[in-house]
């Protein structure tokens, strides 16, 4: 028999240029995985290594707060919106409380602002904690997390020292921060204050703090494989993370040095002298390396504001009953996932007409489809990681 | 701190420069209350309005995009008194990356048929909110991609945030905490005076 040599060149060519052909396999990750920081699910298609797709599923931990809160009272509605990004809840009530205030036009005691806006730092620093101690376990180091926990503690510690709940501090009422036990008879009013004491222990924890986030970095900064796992990987281009609305830290990392605390007046942050760290490439990297940067920051404010806060009351006059007057605002505040916000709308009634909460996290993680397009399955972990999300704070 | 409308009056809002300049870009008309911007459009111009907004006037941060339910009838809460013009209110807030300024456009849908064109390929950060939007007011977002549930479950019926949908679980129970404050001697004019000496060792 006598072969066709164009047909064998031909079997011959196609035998080394035909690709691969790989299945797709649709990969289903979570809604219970360490990784996801509560319940959420990821749906990708996978080809090879590599995964497409990427279609996050939410609504695991719906709990229709902007429906609760139009049958609920003011007072009521700080111990819903402190339970929305649980890792810092203090920070959650501030912005709300002030959305009210600003209704109401009454004007908060200084110390009560500085009390704030120390406990809002604090929160801060014990959110980012919480990221220094997860992150580098889910890449596979889990030595850090027990320094970042063990500060953690100390922070919290302080916190409930003065609000009585590490988590749910439900400590801000219209007009300042919660009052003596006695804002009823004035002959059974007792003073209350800061637990004596704190502002001396908050100074002593902030400088070892400081110690540890030294620490923390040294373990993880030297440490190739996890450089080698962050580094140039989920790179965010800024336009990119400004038109999903990614702010915070995960915005800042992209290169953009905006700080909500910088340009809104919620809390007296012009009195600080403090810088706004930012990134350079928008990778898993920089958004690591920029919350490290932030609690050195928040330190400093909080050095500060102990310095300088000033004595007098915790509370402005308010009416026993408290009406809030019509009207709507926004108001929005640089918590430690990023920009949260309350778009409140008043009839003159005990409770909001509608509230609007606009959360961090959700927009954040609005960004993963994007970002995941592409990318190997192990970085899937090490992008989700690094935006900080907290599904309380997307699904609220 | 704050900024009472009476003062918008007399003196010119430090924000009113920039509220004009945003309403003259986008054709709109602009409100100042409590230190924030809004500007209402029609809903013809919501879309040109957004992709202004981005392109020419700086305001590239989207925040978030959701509704008011105005409604004379409500099935909770506190109706909002006075005459009301029944209507969705679709907002949509947005920023720039610099000096702070933000602006919440708005525009009136009606509420029979709630529709309007989809603003995802202005900002793709839209699609989660406008499928909140979907879900909790039953506004149709006309070329938004998937228009699926976002939080509720697909086989989910009534839309949770208008005014018209009961808090079923209300309807069973009332609320232990709706009962009335008793009024205190001198009524709402009552006030509560804080804690005023200071403590030495804080």
């Amino acid at each position: 028999m006598v072969l066709d040599q164009d047909l064998v060149r031909h079997l011959s060519e196609s035998s080394v240029s035909v690709e691969l052909e790989t299945e797709d396999m649709t990969l289903n990750i979570g809604p219970q995985h360490p990784s996801t920081h509560g319940v959420l699910r990821l749906v990708a298609r996978v080809d090879g290594e590599r995964a497409f797709d990427v279609q996050p599923v939410i609504g695991y931990m719906h709990r229709g707060y902007e429906k609760l809160a139009e049958v609920r009272s003011y007072p009521q509605i700080t111990t819903l919106v402190n339970r929305i990004d649980w890792v810092s809840g203090y920070a959650n009530e501030v912005p709300f409380i002030v959305a009210a205030e600003k209704l109401l036009e009454i004007e908060v005691p200084e110390r009560a602002q500085y009390i704030r806006l120390i406990l809002t730092e604090m929160a801060r620093i014990s959110s980012h904690l919480v990221f220094m101690a997860s992150y580098p376990l889910e890449l596979g180091a889990p030595t850090p997390l027990f320094f970042a926990l063990r500060e953690r503690e100390r922070v919290l510690d302080l916190l409930e020292g003065v609000t009585g709940g590490r988590f749910h501090p439900n400590f801000n009422r219209i007009g300042g921060v919660k009052p003596a036990y006695g804002s009823g008879s004035s002959t059974r009013k007792v003073i209350q204050d800061l637990p004596a004491g704190f502002l001396a222990e908050t100074r002593d924890a902030m400088d070892k703090v400081t110690v540890a986030v030294d620490e923390i970095n040294s373990l993880v900064a030297g440490n190739e494989i996890i450089l080698a796992r962050t580094k140039g990987v989920g790179v965010l281009p800024p336009e990119v993370a400004a038109s999903y609305g990614v702010s915070g830290p995960n915005l800042r990392a992209s290169g953009v040095g905006f700080d909500l605390r910088k340009v809104e007046d919620y809390l007296p942050y012009h009195l600080f002298d403090f810088e706004v760290p930012v990134g350079e490439n928008g990778d898993c990297w920089d958004r690591w390396h920029v919350r490290l940067l932030e609690i050195r920051q928040s330190v400093r404010i909080i050095q500060q504001a102990i310095d300088g806060i000033p004595s007098g009351p915790l509370q402005a006059k308010v009416p026993k009953v408290i009406k809030v007057p019509k009207g709507e605002t926004y108001v929005r505040a640089e918590n430690p996932k990023g920009e949260m916000g309350y778009y409140l709308v008043s009839n003159g009634a005990q409770g909001p007409y509608r509230l609007k909460i606009r959360s961090a996290s959700f927009s954040n993680i609005s960004i993963l489809p994007w970002i995941l397009e592409g990318v190997l399955i192990p970085d899937i972990i090490a992008i989700m990681g690094s935006l900080d999300f907290v599904l309380g704070d997307v699904d609220r | 701190m704050t900024s009472s409308p009476s003062e918008t009056e007399t003196t010119v809002h430090p924000l009113q420069e920039f509220a004009d300049a945003v309403a003259g870009a986008v054709g709109g008309e602009a409100k100042i209350a409590f230190d924030t911007v809004k500007v209402r459009v029609a809903p013809e111009q919501w879309v040109s309005t957004l992709t202004t907004a981005r392109d020419e006037l700086g305001l590239v941060f989207f925040s978030f995009l959701s509704a008011v339910d105005w409604s004379a009838e409500v099935e909770v809460g506190d109706p909002p008194g006075d005459e009301v013009e029944e209507r969705f209110e679709l907002l949509a807030a947005v920023g720039d990356l610099g000096a702070g300024r933000r602006v919440i456009f708005t525009t009136d849908l009606a509420k029979d048929s709630p529709v309007i064109p989809s603003v995802v390929d202005v900002f793709p950060g839209a699609n989660w909110h406008e499928r909140e939007a979907h879900e909790m007011f039953g506004i149709e977002f006309v070329g938004h991609p998937n228009l699926a549930n976002l939080y509720l479950p697909d086989s989910f019926m009534g839309n949770p945030l208008r005014k018209s949908y009961p808090l079923l679980s209300r309807e069973v129970k009332p609320w232990p905490g709706n009962v009335d404050v008793e009024p205190m001697p001198g009524g709402d004019e009552e006030t509560t005076e804080g804690p005023s000496e200071e403590n030495p060792e804080a």
